[in-house]
């Protein structure tokens, strides 16, 4: 296991110096920042952002939160490994209180396989797409948080570059087609079905041609289709999936990539590169385009405020989308233009929520602004080594006990 | 419940309600109001009749409980001039679904006045009886039984009668105040209901009255009965607890199995979910949603029977094996 805390960078030892005492209030807040081209996942304390935890991976990364915050998971998928770390910070909710639980992050360790992409967390079970494996790795949450690295593994019907997302004792996955394909390129998506966990159908092939993307909100798991979105219902049967066709007017293109609300049934997807559309399945007009002045670079939703999105788009500007109104509230210039053209690799911001402020990181200036969501302005910077990339944070506010 | 009563609380809360709701409609124009779940929609429909225009958020096949709020949920919201809500965090979303959506009107809960039934007091149900239990405090086990998320106190207030009189209480003083030039009409309507629902808490204690004392157990999936059971002297066990979030464990339904048999329970009823089911249930799923009823418009009737209580629909409720009243 090559992550591991670095304690030569640890610029606080005791980072946790002053525990909350019994039943009392706290709010913590902790960002995860990949960098762009260094092996490193660094964590950092948002209202004291001097303290700093450095673990050290096997490349660049993409970084997952489960939904309490308490498991980060770092997709390194031109290094075939992926990590899990412990964030520190674990949200319980009970209903008429939230426990939260604070402590130094850790790493659990890692596991490998050829190419993992996408991951997805639900019902406490992560399951990562292995694009050239033909498997996805199904790893409990709560095992993961006991350091217990206990992957099974769901076989698709072919390697491809899809997704699985573990549904209780089933499995929605991706399919993709078995016609044979030049060289080494991986076969195109056809369609979505379920699954037993052995990876025998239970249920039909549902066409979803070039599928990419998915989320979860509420009752419904949606994925990006050519022709459309589809959308399972998680209280249907195993064939509950039915495809939102894009409406007739909407310019050709296509939904890639897709986030789902955690406090209303509601998505926001990308529409080519420069419009975004929300999406309701449970009422007509199911889609909701709203063009943006710009290509879009990253975007967001309030987890805490699900009438707003934001979007930042490659003149440097952050936009906040109101999702009821599909109308775009407030626009303001935040960094340098971040050209779309190039790879679409390249260094670019990506957004984090933390209650009512936004985490953008600024590669080329090498940090972090911190943005207030209620009027844009630039509360704090944080300045980082190398090339800020992904970042996500967990958190909240909660009881201590 | 031998005479119309309105408790003290209930005054109080009318009088507040009077000093709280602006009046926003003319007689003639349908006042916009939502409500957040069916039952509570039905008795605001009743008494607003054509001066109100209902949205209910949880339709009658649907789960205030796991309820996500949508955006044209939130849309609905905006628009309304009243909110009825049931209260005692029966719909623990929507206070963000009101901050979503921007909500100015005024927001009414039906339930207040009522005399709650505290969560302790009602935690005897299948999987949460503690009597001779003897672990501590801090060794309860949250994720044994399945995180329940629900507030002080039973929140299924309407399913006794005498607080569903509370409740048209309350909804009529809000439309009363927010439209008051149809308060008449509101005042007739809010009569004729409360006479239904004295004539039907009579039939209510008549069959009770026919069960014999040994037979008055009841079986239910969630434990929404308290007090149905407490107004008319019926015991419910149910393995799955006030909020339909949580799930019952085997623990749940083994202890449930050694009431059943202890008490000789001789009904169940039966709330279908919405639960991803096996593989092939497809057809099964389908005969029950045929035959499927809001179980909490249903009374009981001693064997072999099933009857409603508003009247809205009227299945009978079969007897497949066991002999008993089993409503689907």
């Amino acid at each position: 296991m090559l992550s591991r805390l670095t304690g030569a960078i640890l610029v606080s030892a005791l980072a946790i110096g002053h525990p909350a005492r019994a039943d009392e209030d706290a709010t913590a807040w902790r960002l995860f920042v990949a960098d762009h081209t260094d092996p490193t996942v660094t964590a950092i304390d948002l209202d004291v952002p001097e303290k700093r935890w450095t673990f050290e991976v096997a490349g660049p990364a993409k970084l997952y939160a489960s939904a309490g915050g308490a498991l980060v998971t770092a997709v390194q998928s031109d290094n075939e490994r992926v990590d899990f770390l412990k964030s520190g910070l674990a949200r319980d909710s009970h209903g008429d209180h939230a426990d939260i639980e604070i402590s130094e992050p850790e790493a659990i360790g890692s596991i490998e396989g050829p190419r993992p992409f996408h991951v997805v967390s639900h019902g406490g079970m992560v399951a990562v797409n292995f694009d050239r494996g033909g498997y996805a790795g199904i790893l409990e949450e709560g095992l993961l948080l006991d350091g217990k690295l206990d992957e099974r593994r769901f076989p698709m019907n072919v390697a491809h570059h899809g997704f699985v997302a573990a549904m209780g004792d089933h499995f929605v996955s991706s399919i993709a087609s078995k016609e044979p394909v030049a060289d080494d390129a991986l076969p195109p998506r056809v369609g979505v079905g379920t699954f037993a966990a052995d990876g025998m159908p239970i249920g039909s092939m549902h066409a979803c041609t070039d599928l990419h993307g998915e989320a979860f909100s509420g009752n419904f798991l949606l994925a990006g289709c050519k022709e459309g979105v589809i959308a399972f219902d998680a209280r249907g049967g195993p064939d509950a999936f039915t495809m939102l066709p894009y409406p007739a007017d909407f310019p050709e293109d296509k939904t890639g990539t897709l986030l789902g609300s955690v406090s209303m049934q509601v998505f926001l997807g990308n529409y080519g590169a420069d419009s975004v559309v929300i999406v309701d399945p449970t009422a007509e007009p199911y889609f909701t385009r709203v063009e943006l002045p710009f290509r879009r670079v990253d975007f967001i939703l309030d987890p805490a405020r699900p009438q707003f999105a934001y979007i930042f788009t490659e003149d440097g500007s952050l936009h906040r989308l109101n999702m009821l109104t599909a109308t775009i509230e407030q626009s303001t210039q935040i960094t340098q233009p971040y050209s779309m053209d190039g790879h679409w690799r390249d260094p670019r911001p990506r957004i984090a929520v933390a209650d009512d402020r936004l985490i953008l990181t600024d590669p080329l200036d090498t940090s972090l602004r911190i943005i207030s969501t209620a009027d844009f302005a630039e509360i704090d910077r944080i300045a980082l080594q190398g090339l800020p990339y992904n970042v996500i944070a967990v958190g909240g506010s909660g009881l201590t006990h | 419940m031998a005479k119309r009563r309105m408790p003290l609380k209930s005054t109080t809360a009318v009088l507040a309600l009077s000093l709280a709701v602006p009046a926003t409609a003319q007689s003639n124009e349908p006042v916009q109001v939502v409500a957040t779940f069916s039952i509570l929609g039905d008795m605001v429909a009743r008494i607003g009749g054509e001066h109100v225009t209902v949205t209910m958020l949880v339709g009658p096949d649907g789960d205030a409980h796991v309820y996500q709020p949508t955006p044209a949920a939130a849309r609905a919201v905006k628009e309304a001039a009243l909110l009825f809500v049931n209260g005692l965090e029966f719909e623990g979303w929507i206070d963000r679904l009101v901050d979503a959506s921007g909500f100015d009107g005024t927001r009414v809960i039906a339930s207040e006045g009522i005399e709650p039934i505290a969560y302790d007091e009602g935690e005897d149900h299948a999987g949460h009886d503690h009597d001779g239990e003897e672990h501590a405090e801090e060794d309860h086990d949250e994720e044994e039984h399945g995180h329940h998320h629900h507030g002080a106190f039973d929140p299924h207030a309407w399913q006794s009668l005498d607080n569903a009189l509370i409740y048209i209480d309350n909804i009529t003083a809000a439309l009363t105040q927010s439209d008051p030039a149809n308060a008449a009409e509101f005042k007739r309507n809010q009569a004729a209901y409360a006479a239904e629902i004295e004539a039907l808490d009579a039939e209510i204690r008549g069959i009770v009255a026919g069960l014999p004392r040994g037979r008055r157990t009841v079986v239910t999936s969630h434990d929404a009965f308290q007090y149905f059971g407490r107004d008319y002297g019926l015991t419910f066990l149910a393995p799955q607890g006030l909020s339909t979030e949580s799930e019952a464990s085997a623990q749940d339904v083994a202890h449930l199995i050694g009431q059943m048999r202890a008490e000789g329970v001789s009904a169940v009823l039966r709330r279908e979910h919405h639960r991803f089911p096996p593989a092939g249930a497809d057809r099964q799923r389908d005969r029950c949603n045929r035959r499927r009823h809001a179980l909490s418009r249903c009374a009981l009737r001693p064997r072999r029977s099933g009857t409603c209580l508003s009247g809205h629909d009227a299945p009978q409720c079969d007897d497949a094996r066991t002999g008993a009243g089993v409503v689907r």
